[in-house]
């Protein structure tokens, strides 16, 4: 049998910087909404995963590519009102393409 | 922000300060033609079927409410626009039914030669979407996204020419 893994996309999005919900609290809407439009089997199928996003206001999630636009239609045809700024196949790539976009960087700040 | 998100240009509501000088991309969105409009592009949107005219270039319909009234005041080359904003807060069923009845619209522009657009209907920086977002809605209704593109390209470019071309003149 082939080793064949699937491909993946990683996604960066912004939200509201005031919102009462916190990153991991978003991903939980954003897979309840896909569960309402899309089914339980293709959520489960999706593996949607939320990353570390080193950003400001802006959460990293990943899902297979297979599902992008399910993914994608859930997030637009969802509350609260989030914008997808990046899209990548590697999480390198996405991040670096997220900070050449100037979002604050929490980590630098800290530090 | 236009620019982050890759999209080429934006329409802007003008509402009631008609002094605003845009920049960039941005095309404004008036209920009337304003003195602005001289020196600027722009759009006469309607959401009122009775006040649709010939003079309206974009009618903003709610894809629920029905295509009777439209279909006798439906003119070449009219915008119909839907936007998303209000389809946020639907419940599921809705949802599926909302992008059922844009698959329907889309299919009444093309019989009668309107220009079918699919609007954000932000009303903040948070509430816009990526042309990949709107790219994913297209694909789940099954229209294909650079017909979708190119055909918004060619109306908006045959409005603002045919504009700058009666403003020179």
């Amino acid at each position: 049998m082939l080793n064949h893994r699937e491909k993946r996309r990683y996604v960066a999005i912004m939200y509201d910087e005031n919102s009462i919900y916190r990153p991991f609290q978003l991903h939980e809407k954003i897979g309840i909404r896909f569960k309402e439009l899309f089914g339980v089997f293709q959520m489960q199928f999706a593996m949607l995963k939320l990353y570390d996003s080193e950003f400001g206001n802006v959460m990293i999630v990943g899902c297979k590519l297979k599902y992008l636009d399910y993914f994608l239609v859930s997030l637009v045809l969802g509350e609260p009102s989030l914008t997808v700024v990046s899209i990548s196949g590697t999480l390198k790539r996405l991040r670096k393409n997220v900070s050449k976009m100037g979002f604050r960087n929490i980590k630098n700040n800290r530090s | 922000m236009s620019n982050l998100l890759g999209i080429d240009m934006i329409g802007i509501d003008l509402g009631n300060s008609t002094n605003k000088s845009p920049q960039g991309n941005v095309i404004l969105r008036m209920d009337k033609k304003y003195p602005i409009a001289d020196y600027f592009p722009y759009l006469i949107v309607s959401d009122n079927i009775r006040s649709l005219d010939s003079k309206t270039d974009l009618f903003l319909i709610d894809p629920f409410q029905g295509k009777d009234t439209l279909k006798r005041k439906a003119k070449r080359g009219l915008g119909i626009e839907i936007s998303i904003a209000p389809a946020r807060k639907l419940d599921p069923l809705l949802v599926a039914r909302w992008l059922k009845e844009l698959k329907s619209i889309y299919i009444f522009c093309q019989s009668y030669d309107c220009q079918f657009i699919l609007s954000s209907g932000a009303t903040s920086i948070n509430e816009m979407i990526s042309p990949r977002s709107f790219e994913s809605i297209l694909n789940i209704v099954g229209i294909t996204p650079r017909t979708y593109w190119r055909k918004i390209s060619e109306w908006l470019y045959a409005k603002t020419k045919a504009r700058w071309q009666y403003v020179k003149s």
